[in-house]
């Protein structure tokens, strides 16, 4: 009786025994994204999830990322089928309002522009030493959209999932501060000054109703890799603008976007394991990330810059920066600094078609570098 | 494949692709909105 | 002469920060919209007297609708 107890009461400190300094670590990092999700209010529907996952992952001998573990089951069905971005991407095409690309559609080669930065990344990725499909998954941080970001790498790159998302999501929200000075070094006072107009070119039920079908269907067959993540937004931007499926575009964009944004912020959570994520590489992985994120900006504020020159000096360039798909902050940005400058300049009209061509351009991106990397036989079709 | 003919040849193709299928996409919204011009009597046309 | 000050988007008028007969600068905000949920400043486009403001906090207002006259 005696020794039962004994052993017993020693379950109890199993734990404690078996805590490792990694642990601690991670737990208090967890503990960290909570305070700056509830207590600064960033991003608090992921920083929440997020956190509490690394905490609980991180909790010895609970095997909570072990299999038949708890988080284990939403990892493998949601994460690693790429299941959860995608139906978050439904939700994203059902929010996402594109009139102001469609009333000026030159803008979209922006929305381009604003994505090199992940090509780019990918050769500093490569020059640091990471192989090429992590090349890949740390370089799509330049994207610039947590969704894509977290499909791309659970593809390829699983065990830098956390880092690559905590990444994506914390620039995305810092993008305020990150575009000003680049904006401002890359132009002249006099381009910042340049006041662009009102843009009055009405769109038609029709054209909104047919775009999102025609860019499922013709970027698809061009970049037939990246179909599930053209599909998944563009079935949420038709459905909104049907306006036929009322209740199946409200059940997208709020309870299925809420209950998978609740999961996958759980599992990035989990991925946070003190052995995997404790390592140079996750800082290395951070660095790249905001270099992805500058270049984005650094070239869409160029090609803006190219295409003032083109039209005469009649588009300012810092609606380039808009390029970058963190909708709609960078459209903010865009405003505010252009209003420093100009106080009678309104540029958020023209930024948010631009910031709707950068929603798109990262997609399109993706699919791209998938359907390149097919092709290329790196990756299987 | 070494990897700088990889790096490279992705990043080329990638960021010529990104700008050749939205350019596509640009020429296809200004077709959409040639044949489907907006009208302004819309509005009244969906109530009735 | 008379001068428009024009709404420079589709929004919400949130603050009138000028009344009528009040003296503005050129760039002085009139009046301040929200567009996007972001607060708009509207400013004068030139120095003047303000000689009517046609809107009031809350009301929605269209692209290039008037917001006030400044002489």
């Amino acid at each position: 009786m005696e020794s039962a107890l004994f052993s017993g009461l020693q379950g109890l400190f199993l734990g404690i025994a078996n805590l490792s300094l990694g642990q601690v670590i991670m737990i208090l990092v967890g503990s960290a994204l909570l305070y700056l999700g509830i207590k600064k209010g960033y991003e608090p529907l992921l920083l929440v999830p997020i956190g509490f996952g690394a905490i609980l992952v991180n909790i010895p001998l609970a095997e909570m990322m072990e299999k038949d573990g708890f988080l284990r089951f939403f990892y493998d069905t949601g994460v690693l089928t790429e299941v959860f971005p995608l139906l978050i991407f439904i939700g994203i095409g059902a929010m996402t309002d594109f009139q102001p690309l469609l009333e000026n559609p030159k803008i979209i080669l922006l929305g381009a522009a604003g994505q090199f930065g992940i090509f780019l990344t990918l050769l500093l990725a490569l020059a640091v030493g990471f192989d090429k499909l992590d090349a890949v998954a740390v370089a799509i941080i330049g994207a610039c959209d947590g969704p894509t970001a977290i499909y791309v790498s659970s593809k390829f790159a699983p065990h830098l999932l956390g880092a690559i998302s905590v990444a994506a999501y914390s620039y995305m929200s810092l993008v305020p501060l990150i575009q000003p000075p680049i904006m401002r070094l890359l132009t002249t006072d006099r381009e910042r000054k340049i006041v662009m107009g009102l843009v009055r070119q009405p769109v038609s039920k029709t054209t909104k109703i047919l775009f999102p079908i025609v860019v499922t269907i013709f970027a698809s067959i061009l970049a037939p890799k990246g179909a599930p993540l053209i599909g998944t937004v563009m079935l949420g931007n038709l459905m909104k603008e049907s306006g036929v499926v009322d209740r199946l575009k409200s059940a997208s964009e709020n309870e299925i976007a809420n209950i998978v944004t609740l999961l996958l912020g759980l599992c990035i959570g989990a991925t946070m394991e003190a052995d995997r994520f404790l390592r140079a590489q996750t800082l290395l992985i951070l660095g790249l990330g905001f270099v992805a994120i500058s270049l984005d900006t650094a070239v869409g504020v160029l090609f803006g810059k190219l295409m003032c020159f083109l039209t005469g000096g009649k588009i300012n360039p810092l609606i380039g920066a808009a390029g970058i798909s963190a909708f709609p902050m960078s459209a903010r940005v865009v405003q505010v600094e252009g209003q420093k400058y100009n106080k009678k300049n309104y540029l958020l009209m023209h930024a948010m078609s631009a910031n709707a061509g950068g929603q798109i351009g990262s997609v399109i991106a993706a699919a791209v570098m998938l359907s390149v990397l097919q092709g290329m036989g790196i990756i299987g079709g | 494949m070494d990897t700088w003919t990889f790096g490279w040849t992705l990043a080329l193709i990638g960021m010529g692709g990104t700008m050749l299928v939205l350019w596509i996409l640009s020429l296809l919204i200004l077709l959409i909105k040639k044949l489907f011009p907006y009208r302004p009597e819309e509005p009244a046309a969906k109530k009735g | 002469m008379a001068t428009s000050v024009l709404a420079p988007m589709v929004g919400k008028i949130l603050k009138v920060e000028k009344k009528a007969g009040e003296r503005v600068e050129e760039d002085d905000v009139v009046v301040v919209m929200e567009a996007m949920k972001m607060e708009i400043p509207v400013v004068a486009p030139t120095g003047g007297t303000i000689k009517v403001i046609k809107v009031s906090p809350g009301q929605a207002v269209e692209a290039e609708q008037e917001l006030a006259v400044i002489e």
